[in-house]
């Protein structure tokens, strides 16, 4: 199976926004120029995610999604703050083509299973976000700011009994960070996950995700920094960035290592014999 | 000048914008047809589909709009039917319970699980494999040869008539119909109007002269 590539989009207030560890959010620009600028580079799938949604207890996403698959034709991926089948159905009918729901799964399963049954197991992705502290792996919600007792091997066997059709699992301590994907995180949830797989956290060069292909059964890697400051930097350059603010975390020794094209990306994945498309 | 007109028919399934967006990029008007009317102001009919078979087949039922494919299949006119669009040509299907379908193409509609497959639903990319008839009329359609689609699906077409069989795809060893062509239907197991450039270039070819 072809190995897919997908941009990450985390959006607060209408605008996308790239923190470290789900946290410390910096404002980079209107998100439909972003997703516009991934499709022409042939990005396979694209995830919203309203970062502050559960927190705040609402979904602005809808909106959006409206607008941005006017011009987007892979397929799109919402979440952040879904809660009831109403508001799947809202989503979907703006342009999403599947939705992944986190706090909304912890809390209430006999939602997800009926979501299930309404929507298609295809339609419903779960996303789990995970925190590694003294060798155990712990579930969080929110964004990474609740913690919540399940190990998080135990949940995605749960979840899997749900019907769901994919799981999105993200490492909050190599996130936004660069450090490179969690093999051994993914080389272990890919053995317990019967479903698609998708890894997300740490991407800073090519070679971390060619790492994470290589060594554990992931379906898909999920990239946000990489492809945002590539892009972040062309606008600066072309002066196209429309929103005043500081711009010095792209200075940043760390961060501005950060950063590589989807294009770029794909002929070194295929140059390692990956498959990709 | 004046644009095409699609009739998109609306089964109340997942995402019905995406199929409108795209014909909408590609240079079409777009209607949702929601009820059954005459089919004769469209330029080309779609039957597009995500969700349950039985479910679909319903819906086509109690809304009458069983009466507007029939037209549409009998009168010839440019038909394009995707993914759940695409099986519901056939004869039954076994998901969930075991139903009826459409009925115009001879075949059943069967399930990746009782066959020895990679997956068992299959979500993501997959390539297709044309036939070389399927380029006849369009030699520019080569580039597309081969390239990778979206699919998302656990059950597929078990075509009989292999003379309507204008493409297939593989899943571990099985290898099964994804594009389906007779006279004026074209049908896709996969989301062309999911696939990228490629998918938007393949919708762009199949409605061409319209």
């Amino acid at each position: 199976m072809i190995k897919r590539i997908i941009a990450r989009l985390d959006i607060k207030n209408n605008f996308l926004v790239k923190g470290m560890h789900l946290e410390g959010l910096r404002i980079l620009g209107y998100p439909e120029l972003f997703s516009k600028k991934y499709f022409d580079d042939n990005i396979d799938e694209i995830i919203f995610q309203d970062v502050v949604a559960s927190l705040y207890k609402r979904n602005q996403l809808s909106y959006l999604t409206n607008k941005i698959s006017e011009n987007v034709f892979v397929p799109i991926t919402v979440g952040g703050g879904i809660k009831s089948i109403a508001d799947i159905k809202e989503i979907l009918v703006n342009g999403a083509d599947r939705v992944s729901i986190n706090t909304g799964a912890i809390h209430n399963k006999k939602f997800v299973k009926e979501a299930v049954k309404i929507f298609g197991s295809s339609t419903i992705c779960i996303s789990i976000e995970t925190l590694k502290i003294n060798n155990s792996y712990k579930i969080y919600t929110d964004s990474g700011r609740t913690e919540i007792n399940i190990d998080v091997f135990d949940w995605i066997k749960e979840v899997q009994d749900l019907g769901i059709g994919e799981i999105i699992l993200t490492s909050i301590n190599n996130e936004g960070t660069g450090k490179g994907f969690d093999i051994s995180l993914y080389e272990k949830a890919s053995k317990i996950s019967k479903i698609p797989l998708l890894a997300h956290g740490g991407a800073k060069t090519p070679d971390n995700v060619y790492d994470v292909f290589s060594k554990a059964n992931v379906d898909g890697v999920i990239i946000a920094s990489a492809f945002h400051f590539n892009y972040y930097k062309e606008l600066l350059d072309k002066k196209e960035i429309p929103l005043t603010g500081s711009t010095n975390f792209l200075k940043d020794k760390n961060t501005h290592a950060i950063s590589f094209e989807i294009k770029k990306l794909k002929e070194y994945l295929k140059s390692k014999k990956i498959e990709v498309r | 000048m004046k644009k095409p007109l699609a009739g998109i028919i609306n089964l109340s399934t997942n995402n019905i914008l995406s199929i409108k967006r795209a014909l909408e990029f590609i240079g079409f008007d777009t209607v949702l047809i929601n009820k059954d009317i005459t089919i004769k102001k469209f330029d080309l009919m779609v039957l597009p589909g995500v969700g349950a078979f039985s479910e679909a087949m319903n819906t086509l039922n109690k809304t009458k709009l069983i009466k507007t494919i029939d037209e549409t299949l009998n009168k010839n006119k440019k038909f394009l039917c995707i993914c759940l669009g695409m099986q519901l040509l056939f004869e039954e299907s076994r998901e969930f319970t075991k139903t009826k379908g459409i009925g115009f193409f001879d075949g059943k509609v069967e399930s990746f699980s009782d066959f020895s497959v990679h997956k068992k639903t299959l979500i993501g990319w997959n390539k297709v494999n044309f036939n070389e008839k399927f380029f006849k009329d369009n030699q520019e359609f080569n580039l597309l040869q081969n390239k990778a689609y979206y699919f998302v699906h656990s059950f597929f077409v078990n075509c009989k008539n292999k003379n309507i069989e204008y493409g297939s795809s593989v899943n571990g060893g099985l290898n099964y119909t994804s594009v389906v062509k007779k006279d004026n239907i074209t049908a896709f197991q996969f989301h062309p109007e999911k696939s990228g450039e490629h998918g938007l270039s393949l919708l762009k070819g199949v409605t061409k002269n319209i």
